[in-house]
């Protein structure tokens, strides 16, 4: 009896709604575009994400883009928002160094189709640490302190100033294709739970902070900040209720397979796949990390447990544990499992119509205010990778055979890393005197009763958590990694001085945190 | 041959370490339902339940380990649908125990408290408590009465899965289930609020960690029947803390659907991890959250229950076929020695001032004294306390922990609303591959830590506190030494698996 009731629900709720789709103001018609490309490169590359370079050794999964195409309206002044998701570190956006990814595909698709606006396009990272480097496109002997042509000893690579034309031109491609697909259609709101991302900083007694330490320890005292365990998801139905795609929000970047010399798009990879297998191989899954710079999928307390459970569940033979696969297949199972759990709902609570709006705005940002003992603790630091660099170099120079060992730039590269980090803070510091504030593009979308706003920060936690609470939306998405990335950290966290948080990890304090914060309620409050 | 006698003998050694630590299991449900009219305890203001809404049930496991007919040692868990569990509630239960069971320690027994913040009171003496009502003397069942009836039904929990307990097997396992959230709002200015208002401008963070391991354990009797599970949540149960009826709370609806699930007869015993700045109620994002209530016409508590539900049976799922029979099996209880909070002096004039000031209320309006009467008795208490600590500086808090080490999993009981961070600890450091922190196994007191006694607020200030961070850390670093010596190479048995 209750099934019958449900059904003449869901049958009546199905006429209401194709009902005021017909009959409503064509003003408000949603269209919906889905595609997604492959930007795995056919040749080995430079994997971003850790300190020393890693030239790829072949491909664990594909790295792609998803994108979502979205028009409210008709003709000329239809509002347009063009979402594309990387399964990338960051998207270089030219804050940082030279390259500029996002200005490369925004390029293109205005080219391709005229009618849509460079700012309407949103490019975000799901901050996997095991796909191509696209930072910078200066030679890489300028990024890692040794040629390409080194590191790869003779073999085809390929350097991310080739590497980022061609994601670009791919990524344009996607976009035309889901542009062209798109269809009229419906949106459904939903806020589930799954705890994936873990607070990866502890504060230990005498009042720093770490990333990743080591928990089982006397010194250890709390996790330093906050988690979120909060999905934020938004479903796509075609005019038939068929599911087309949903956007999956999570507090929690990417990254457990962070030291892979394989390419990976992480655990999107096994989400994407888990949600297919239930929901339909047809369903896109579009993935974007809420303010999750001071978290991360690894378990920082009771990692035992959880790896016995990865056993137990017959994961054994892809091994288990930190940076395993069955972690990832875990993560992808409560990812998975609570879109699912919420699809009747959701199908049943479709909305034609949706309220839509989009803003970009840039916003002057305060700059990280360094001081000379910031400068001179960094310059002392580059200097001790300095001479560290120069002896691994002449190492090379006098032991040309070394280059035939693989992965032998391991310690050479971080060494150039740990160098120009610290020469960055004196930089930065010169910088902030003429320049003070930094433009950050923010983008505010309004989607019925939900709001997307992004930054191209790693965004700490409590950033979002403020967004959230003061937000008058009905659910609130932060979108992080819009752009380069830096670490945006606390003052807690600039306190506690774990990585993340110190002067070479990050281009904005908590100055610019707050100016953040302030900019994107405005901008969200102006759409209420 | 000389390696085949090796090999027998090794056999044989293993063997007796393994037979060594045979585990005998019983379990029980009593029900502590109160009789009606009752006073409830929770709020500050005095609540009389006229009706009920679900029965309050307490689960019992009784737990032996045996060398052949020898046994070894003993625990038995009794998770209760109260707030907390008073120290003189506990003694007359374990004297009432020692009638009934000669010969048995009842210091073994260990009765821990769901929280629910609709359950009767306990307390009726102002020399034993803080937190003292006015209750009528006629027409609402006597306090003294609840615990007689608590204690007979109890009693007659314990004799019974004491008598029926046979060869059983055991596993634990965990999963993931975002049930608490930290009710601490630390503002711009450093100043905490418990609930404080998220949505404004000086918000900056909640204070502190969230725990969302959901740990359980899962008994089974000799003929493969499931006879208990305990579920671990860092979450009090008290989503309904504010109703007038009696209400045990989320745990009302597990129960009913766990045992649904996998049998009427099964013992559901809840625990609540290190959770003294947790609450079920959502700090932030509270218009997402009732939308979908709404949509899936659900209640919040629906959903608790069904996020609790859902990874009970997925851990089970998962666990049910590495059943443990031969596991070690060890359990300590000891009683701390906790230095006190430090009343200062502006504390005790703040406080003293309060009592005045509900005194005159009181006196001026007899009718104010269901309001006013239990604040009053609780900075009463701090009045108390610091004309003690002016006769002696030194005093010491005796607390009551229980360690027990059941195969690869530890369990550490104490008695306090202990802050999450402490759990934290004690589970980060722990050498059990999983460790239950259970909260609330005796008389509850805030126990917050440094951070929150720096942003202050209620469960942070001293009038909440006994024992201090202080005192947090001698209990984490007591509970963890008594864990490694259970961990202790001399200690350690191979694990057999029934299954």
């Amino acid at each position: 009896m209750i099934c019958l009731k449900q059904c003449f629900s869901l049958l009546f709720l199905s006429i209401f709604s194709f009902q005021n789709y017909a009959q409503s103001d064509k003003d408000k018609n949603l269209k919906v575009g889905w595609s997604t490309v492959d930007i795995t490169p056919d040749k080995p590359v430079l994997v971003a994400g850790q300190f020393h370079a890693r030239l790829s050794e072949g491909v664990m999964d594909p790295v792609t883009a998803t994108i979502l195409a979205l028009e409210s309206g008709e003709g000329t002044n239809s509002e347009k928002t063009i979402w594309i998701s990387c399964d990338l570190v960051g998207i270089s956006d030219g804050m940082r160094a030279t390259a500029n990814l996002r200005d490369e595909i925004r390029t293109r698709v205005v080219k391709a189709i005229p009618s849509i606006l460079p700012e309407q396009i949103i490019v975000n990272a799901t901050h996997t640490h095991a796909a191509p480097y696209v930072a910078s496109i200066a030679a890489v002997e300028g990024i890692y302190g040794v040629s390409l042509d080194q590191m790869a000893n003779g073999k085809p690579a390929m350097s991310p100033a080739t590497y980022i034309p061609i994601a670009a031109d791919r990524i344009a491609q996607g976009v035309v294709k889901a542009w062209k697909k798109r269809n009229p259609g419906g949106i459904s709101l939903g806020l589930g739970h799954a705890v994936v991302g873990l607070n990866r900083l502890q504060a230990l007694k005498h009042g720093k902070s770490r990333m990743y330490g080591n928990t089982n320890s006397p010194e250890f005292s709390h996790i330093e900040g906050h988690e979120d365990h909060s999905l934020n998801l938004m479903y796509f139905w075609d005019l038939n209720k068929q599911l087309t795609g949903v956007i999956i929000n999570v507090a929690a970047p990417s990254q457990v397979s962070e030291h892979s010399y394989k390419l990976s798009a992480d655990f999107w990879h096994d989400t994407k796949l888990a949600v297919k297998k239930s929901l339909g191989d047809s369903v896109y899954v579009l993935a974007q990390a809420s303010a999750a710079g001071d978290q991360s999928p690894h378990v920082m307390v009771g990692s035992k447990a959880e790896e016995r459970m990865q056993q137990l569940l017959g994961f054994g033979e892809e091994g288990t544990g930190r940076g395993s696969l069955a972690q990832r297949k875990q993560i992808a199972k409560r990812l998975a499992d609570e879109v699912i759990d919420l699809f009747p709902v959701m199908k049943a609570n479709i909305e034609w119509q949706p309220e839509f709006k989009h803003e970009k705005k840039l916003v002057p940002l305060s700059r990280r205010l360094l001081s000379p003992e910031d400068v001179a603790e960094a310059t002392e630091e580059a200097e001790i990778w300095q001479a560290e660099y120069d002896k691994l170099k002449a190492e090379v120079h006098d032991n040309p055979d070394i280059i035939k060992t693989p992965r032998w730039y391991k310690n050479i590269t971080i060494s150039y890393s740990k160098l120009r980090r610290g020469l960055v803070v004196s930089e930065r510091y010169e910088l902030e005197k003429t320049q003070p504030k930094m433009p950050i593009e923010v983008h505010v979308v309004r989607i019925g009763d939900a709001v997307f706003a992004t930054n191209p920060f790693e965004l700490y936690l409590d950033y979002g958590m403020q967004m959230k609470a003061q937000s008058p939306a009905i659910q609130t998405f932060i979108v992080q990694l819009t752009g380069s990335g830096s670490y945006l950290p606390t003052q807690r966290s600039i306190e506690g001085g774990a990585y993340g948080a110190v002067p070479a990890s990050t281009l904005m304090g908590p100055e610019g945190g707050a100016e953040l914060v302030e900019e994107t309620l405005t901008l969200i409050n102006k759409m209420w | 041959m000389v390696r085949l006698c090796v090999l027998l003998a090794m056999t044989f050694w293993l063997n007796v370490r393994l037979q060594a630590n045979d585990l005998y299991l019983g379990a029980a449900s009593a029900d502590i339902s109160p009789k009606l009219p009752v006073a409830l305890m929770g709020q500050f203001h005095m609540r009389i339940a006229e009706t009920a809404d679900t029965p309050l049930y307490a689960g019992i496991v009784a737990i032996e380990s045996r060398d052949g007919q020898t046994g070894l040692d003993t625990a038995v868990f009794v998770s209760c649908d109260l707030v907390y569990i008073s120290a003189r509630l506990r003694q007359e239960l374990r004297d009432e125990v020692a009638k009934r069971i000669p010969g048995f320690n009842v210091n073994k027994i260990i009765v821990s408290a769901t929280h629910t913040h609709t359950a009767p009171v306990l307390e009726d003496d102002l020399e034993e408590s803080s937190f003292i009502y006015p209750i009528p003397e006629e027409g609402v069942t006597k306090v003294k009465d609840y615990r007689a009836l608590f204690v007979e039904s109890v009693a007659d929990g314990i004799e019974d899965a004491w008598a029926n307990r046979s060869k059983g097997s055991v596993t634990w396992g965990m999963d993931r289930a975002a049930v608490g959230y930290n009710r601490r709002t630390v503002y711009k200015d450093g100043t905490s609020v418990m609930y404080g208002n998220t949505n404004k401008e000086e918000f900056q963070n909640l204070e502190g960690y969230e725990d969302h391991d959901m740990n359980a354990l899962f008994f089974w009797n000799d003929e493969n029947e499931l006879l208990a599970m305990s579920v671990d949540v860092a979450c009090p149960a008290q989503e309904f803390e504010h109703k007038t009826t009696v209400n045990a709370d989320y745990w009302h609806p597990v129960r009913e659907k766990l045992k649904s699930r996998f049998g009427e007869k099964v013992s559901v015993l809840g625990w609540i991890g290190a959770a003294g700045d947790q609450s079920p109620h959502s700090m932030y994002r509270k218009a997402g959250l009732a939308r979908m209530q709404e949509l899936a016409q659900k209640t919040r508590m629906d959903d608790i229950a069904e996020r609790i539900i859902r990874a009970v049976e997925n851990t089970y799922e998962i666990v049910k076929n590495d059943r443990h029979t031969n596991v070690a099996f060890h359990h300590k209880m000891e009683n701390l020695e906790l230095p006190m909070r430090i009343i200062t002096e502006e504390e005790y004039i703040a406080s003293e001032k309060v009592v005045k000031d509900c005194q005159d209320q009181i006196a001026a309006d007899p009718s104010k004294a269901p309001l006013l009467y239990a604040k009053m008795t609780w900075f009463g208490d701090v009045l108390k306390r610091y004309e003690a600590q002016q006769k002696n500086p030194e005093a010491t808090y005796t607390s009551e922990i229980h360690v027990l080490r059941i195969g690869d999993a530890a369990i550490a009981t104490n008695q306090f609303e202990l802050f999450t961070d402490y759990g934290i600890r004690i589970q980060a450091r722990s050498k059990a591959i999983q460790t239950f922190v259970i909260q609330l196994a005796g008389p509850g007191t805030y126990l917050p830590t440094e951070k929150a006694i720096a942003g202050g607020g209620y469960s942070a200030v001293c009038q909440s506190n006994v024992v201090g961070a202080e005192g947090g850390q001698l209990l984490v670093d007591r509970t963890l030494e008594i864990i490694d010596k259970f961990w202790d190479k001399e200690n350690e048995v191979s694990l057999k698996k029934k299954l």
